[in-house]
């Protein structure tokens, strides 16, 4: 998927995308995804199973996302160059969102 | 005492993805457990009287899964029950909170499109091949009783249409479920 197509789809994106695609700056199976997001978020964030299986077929048919290798039957991917720009312009959305906020109760 | 039971037609019956789950959990709290999820379970399933227990049960379907689709619901504590043609029965013993196996709106959503189309394909078969017979009935020069057996055949692909209608339209209004 070229690029503008991503930005359609992914900006903005759901906070479970999003938490899935800060996790995999670094190599990580499906339920290292989940225990990593949350930890990331104080135990806010559970993924389900289906929740992380479903996105991150998304996200590898994307383009956003690639299998690295496999272990143990178990999977793991990585954000690829694709995906690490869309990330880094949808936290630039949410840096300027972030900004407007700023003093709101 | 009769300790089995033979359900039929449940995910007919309970058509709505996350009735189908309510209603298996709700038989779990009274100890009835599923002897065997396969195939022929669509029709009629046995259960077998056991301790009650509180599970969480979860239907999935997924017609082409990835080779790890069933690791990854494993790691996460699900237990496979077992598969109605691509239809997955998943689930996990809880106390306190629920687990949930589609965490947010957006896959739940496409968690409940993908039965809502699986039901469609059905609809627009049998819809089809109502207007064929009934076409052919009207159209086409045959037999008198010929005849009678395209609109037997019309009646019939009709009504299981409507009734698939029926539930297409249920599903539709709970996909956020």
């Amino acid at each position: 998927m070229n690029i503008d197509k991503a930005r359609q789809r992914y900006i903005p994106m759901s906070e479970t995308m999003l938490y899935i695609l800060l996790s995999l700056r670094e190599e990580r199976h499906g339920y290292g995804i989940m225990q990593h997001v949350k930890e990331l978020t104080n135990g806010r964030i559970v993924l389900g199973a289906g929740t992380v299986y479903q996105s991150r077929g998304k996200l590898e048919s994307d383009g956003l996302i690639r299998a690295v290798r496999e272990e143990d039957r178990k999977k793991y991917y990585v954000i690829t160059p694709t995906g690490a720009q869309i990330l880094s312009e949808e936290a630039a959305r949410i840096r300027e969102v972030y900004r407007h906020l700023e003093g709101i109760k | 005492m009769n300790s089995t039971k033979l359900c039929w037609w449940t995910p007919f019956k309970y058509a709505v993805p996350a009735d189908y789950e309510n209603w298996f959990e709700e038989q779990a709290l009274e100890g009835w457990h599923p002897v065997k999820v396969s195939q022929w379970s669509s029709f009629a399933m046995r259960f077998k009287k056991g301790e009650p227990k509180r599970y969480r049960y979860v239907v999935d379907l997924q017609p082409t899964p990835r080779k790890d689709y069933k690791r990854i619901y494993e790691e996460f504590g699900w237990e496979f029950v077992g598969q109605m043609a691509s239809a997955y029965v998943w689930r996990r013993e809880y106390e306190g909170e629920r687990p949930e196996s589609f965490s947010d709106m957006p896959s739940r959503r496409s968690r409940n499109r993908r039965f809502f189309w699986a039901v469609a394909a059905s609809f627009i078969m049998l819809a089809v091949g109502a207007l064929a017979s009934a076409g052919a009935a009207v159209f086409a020069p045959t037999a008198p009783e010929k005849r009678l057996e395209l609109i037997l055949s019309a009646a019939f692909c009709a009504l299981v249409a409507a009734a698939l209608g029926v539930v297409m339209a249920r599903i539709r209004k709970n996909l956020d479920r």
